[in-house]
């Protein structure tokens, strides 16, 4: 029972960490329908950015986050700007972007490897409390991965309600074509998403390096599961997102119970592609297309 | 030397596995990102075979081309309900799994340590154990992927994978096998990358995951995006010089590690420089592939003269009986019985949404009905499917045209001719020469047709280049090449001037006199008046009158129902 417990904790801890990914990729994918693969070394990008400020440089970590934030918005916005926009405006495919998308990808990933070398690196000096709740413990990182969640999500989703730029943000989801026609500038939107989605991700990119450290090449997974959690929930659904987000988490956790370790990176993958196999309009069924 | 011999070595794999990855993502349009997989399953089933079970050359060779096209059908499944970005993601996906298998089943794959002393090749008893001994047989194997690979890409089963690859439902409705077609050009895909893969476990004598990963699945990618989807040589040229260019690297003298990563930035740089400024690649994929010779005159027949061989008229050939479909809540279609009649023409009328091309999709088998019968001259052919169906001689328009954009004009008739050998795979490899007659009589056919709708003198260029009006008649040529008894035009006439009008009608009317059964579903009511023998008022799903147009247009009732 106690093991039960560790592993619904851990799975909770886990899915905080994947319902953030997905809401920043799920942002980006739902408004401009683009499959921004390079997210994945982007955030990459942003934990090794909050590692050197972190680390090194020794600033306050809420800084840290803050600058690994601005650099994944800047680099975000780059991609849009000068290699999906202008693809899209010759008419090329959704396809011919993820293709691109795919070379992106591999260039910052080992641009990465290269700079930062091959090996993790963790934050000198940091030390994370460790908590009991009865026989379940998690850490102080931990909690802030759960407390993020709680606290991103439902600003994000004011923003998106209320603020001007959120419900253009929320038009172009709904019909592209028709929020352009109502005068909603979509190239500044996607800009807006792409700087926003790549922003979040250095939230939980800073704090699964305070918890497991940076390499170069974590990327893929993340982009990979909030993909999948994108999916799994239904896209262009913000509850969507955080629920496969968790819902993956879950997963993977509670599935350690009878499967060996060394597949547990495989599950997210079996689940994608029965998912998106057997209910390409996801589970909840949130999509619009 | 030695290291000169082995960069050609090399080039002439990745030239095998840049090759059978374009027949899939450049002529099929299957943008299925697990080529890295099969060329890992051709190398671990080579090294499995050799090693432990030590036989020899050719057997591993074949049972490795063997078990990767069937893991290659198994990957054709999900490509068979879902396409574009989810089909990419989906694949790499599959390809971590595959992998991760790999890996984790020490057994039989030795895990993370692979494989060692895979038996080199030998001839005449001598080791090919060196780059220079090895080349010619990787020279051999290159050359003969090539061939393959052309000869099926160039066949009119090639042809048929590039309309699917340009429109999916364009190409059933003129009567492709989706599904066939799909395994086919993956099983040769992955079972040709099994032979890139068997000659590189022989090659190394060794095998080991990390030379299987998605970076190399990304590394082809880039070869056959540089060189130019749909163009084989371009495969060729993109695999030699991403093979060879990086190596200028060696002479920098970077940590090797280093290198390595630099080496994956280039071709990262040169995918997304290729895709931004140069979509087509260094060579682009021929438009009017292999068919030029059709262009000279002695192909041509005037007028149409044997083209439509005369259908005895006033029989009774397509119906559908209490047809009944719904989407969601919404029932598109209810209780629809429609009946039609050979060398007759009628109408489908009906205000938006009345359920006309809904209608059009239950009786060419595109959707299913959920109640309801349709029979072809009283045979049941509903269960069967859409291609099927326009083999038993009831084809549709669509529309929005849904014209292969990037093939020739003549080539979007071709493929539409009924009953190719050329279509099935073993025609194209064991019945050469029977194909190529076919080929020749079919152009001669597919250029009569052209010349029945006036468009014989652009059959050169490609679909996309026409005018919409030529276009409108390049969709009539496609639907008549079918030879289907049946056809159903949907808005055949929408948004024509009255001069191309006037050139259509007497194209429909010369249908009918033929004998063909013709449906066409129209708003204009003029034309209808002047065309139609005989109305069918659609709304709300149903059948509301059936008349001449002249009775059904003095209704006052259906007057407002239709300008509601």
């Amino acid at each position: 029972m106690s093991l039960f417990l560790q592993l619904f904790v851990n799975g909770l801890i886990g899915g905080a960490h994947y319902a953030l990914l997905a809401v920043g990729f799920g942002l980006i994918f739902a408004t401009t329908r683009i499959v921004h693969f390079a997210y994945g070394p982007i955030y990459t990008i942003a934990a090794y950015v909050a590692w050197v400020t972190a680390g090194p440089l020794h600033w306050p970590l809420p800084l840290a986050m803050l600058a690994a934030a601005m650099v994944a918005a800047l680099l975000g916005v780059f991609s849009y700007q000068f290699l999906y926009r202008p693809i899209e405006e010759r008419q090329g495919s959704t396809l011919v972007v993820l293709i691109a998308s795919l070379g992106l990808f591999i260039v910052l990933e080992n641009l990465t490897g290269i700079v930062f070398g091959t090996g993790g690196q963790t934050v000198a000096g940091f030390e994370g409390g460790i908590h009991f709740i009865g026989p379940v413990f998690f850490t102080t990182v931990n909690v802030w991965q759960i407390v993020s969640v709680l606290i991103l999500v439902p600003v994000l989703a004011v923003f998106l309600r209320r603020a001007r730029p959120g419900k253009a943000i929320l038009a172009m989801t709904d019909n592209a074509e028709m929020a352009r026609i109502v005068g909603i500038d979509t190239v500044k939107v996607s800009m807006l998403v792409f700087a926003l989605g790549s922003a979040i991700s250095a939230v939980p990119a800073t704090l699964i390096l305070l918890r497991d450290g940076a390499n170069p090449s974590m990327g893929f997974l993340a982009v990979f599961i909030a993909f999948v959690a994108v999916v799994v929930g239904g896209i262009g659904s913000l509850r969507g997102a955080v629920a496969g987000g968790f819902a993956l988490g879950m997963i993977e956790s509670l599935g350690l119970w009878q499967i060996p370790t060394e597949w547990q990176n495989s599950i997210s993958f079996v689940v994608l592609f029965l998912v998106v196999l057997l209910r390409p309009q996801g589970l909840f069924g949130a999509a619009r297309r | 030397m030695d290291y000169v011999l082995h960069i050609l070595v090399m080039v002439c794999l990745y030239s095998i596995l840049a090759t059978s990855f374009n027949l899939l993502i450049g002529f099929a349009g299957l943008f299925a990102l697990s080529q890295a997989a099969f060329y890992a399953f051709g190398a671990y089933a080579t090294a499995i075979l050799s090693v432990k079970l030590g036989l020899a050359f050719p057997l591993p060779l074949t049972a490795a081309i063997l078990f990767t096209a069937a893991v290659g059908i198994l990957v054709a499944l999900p490509a068979i309900r879902i396409s574009g970005d989810y089909l990419v993601i989906v694949t790499l996906a599959l390809q971590v799994i595959a992998l991760a298998v790999i890996v984790n089943w020490h057994g039989l794959t030795g895990g993370p340590d692979g494989i060692r002393g895979v038996a080199p090749l030998h001839f005449l008893g001598l080791p090919l154990d060196t780059p220079r001994r090895f080349l010619p047989v990787a020279a051999l194997a290159a050359a003969a992927g090539f061939l393959i690979a052309w000869r099926l890409a160039h066949s009119p089963f090639g042809r048929a994978l590039r309309a699917m690859r340009e429109n999916e439902a364009g190409a059933e409705a003129v009567g492709k096998n989706l599904l066939y077609m799909k395994v086919v050009v993956f099983a040769f895909s992955a079972g040709l990358a099994a032979v890139a893969g068997s000659l590189y476990a022989h090659y190394f004598t060794y095998v080991g995951a990390d030379g299987f990963t998605i970076e190399q699945t990304i590394y082809i990618l880039a070869m056959v995006i540089l060189g130019g989807t749909g163009n084989l040589w371009g495969s060729v040229a993109g695999a030699a010089i991403l093979v060879v260019l990086p190596d200028a690297l060696q002479f920098i003298h970077l940590p090797v590690e280093i290198a390595d990563k630099s080496r994956l930035v280039i071709y990262g740089v040169l995918l997304m420089a290729v895709l931004r400024f140069r979509p087509q690649g260094l060579l682009a994929a021929a438009a009017a592939g292999g068919t030029r010779g059709a262009l000279t005159p002695l192909a041509v027949t005037q007028g149409g003269a044997g083209l439509l061989d005369p259908i005895a008229p006033g029989e009774a050939t397509l119906s559908g009986a209490k047809l009944a479909r719904a989407f969601g809540g919404i029932r598109a279609v209810a209780d629809l019985s429609i009946a039609l009649t050979s060398g007759r023409i009628t109408g489908l009328i009906g205000p938006n949404g009345a359920g006309k091309t809904t209608a059009f999709n239950l009786l060419t088998g595109f959707l299913a009905p959920d109640e309801g019968e349709v029979t072809l001259r009283g045979r049941p052919i509903n269960g069967l499917k859409a291609h099927r169906i326009v083999g038993a001689g009831v084809a549709r328009s669509f529309q929005d045209l849904r014209l292969f954009a990037r093939m020739s004009v003549l080539e979007n008739v071709l493929v539409a001719l009924p009953r190719q050998s050329g279509d099935r795979i073993g025609q194209v490899f064991f019945r050469p020469f029977r194909v190529a007659r076919e080929e020749r009589a079919n152009i001669a056919r597919a250029m009569s047709v052209l010349a029945f709708v006036h468009l014989d003198g652009k059959a050169g260029e490609t679909a996309d280049s026409l005018s919409y009006a030529e276009e409108k008649l390049l969709s009539i040529a496609r639907l008549l090449a079918t030879g289907a008894e049946v056809l159903l035009f949907d808005e055949p006439l929408s948004g024509l001037d009255p001069t191309t009008l006037t050139e259509i009608l007497p194209i429909l009317r010369e249908l009918a006199r033929s004998g063909r059964t013709v449906c066409i579903i129209e708003h204009n009511l003029d034309v209808i008046k002047e065309l139609c023998d005989e109305v069918c008022f659609l709304d709300e799903g149903r059948i509301l009158a059936i008349g001449t147009p002249e009775r059904l247009m003095t209704d006052p009732e259906l007057a407002t129902r239709y300008f509601k």
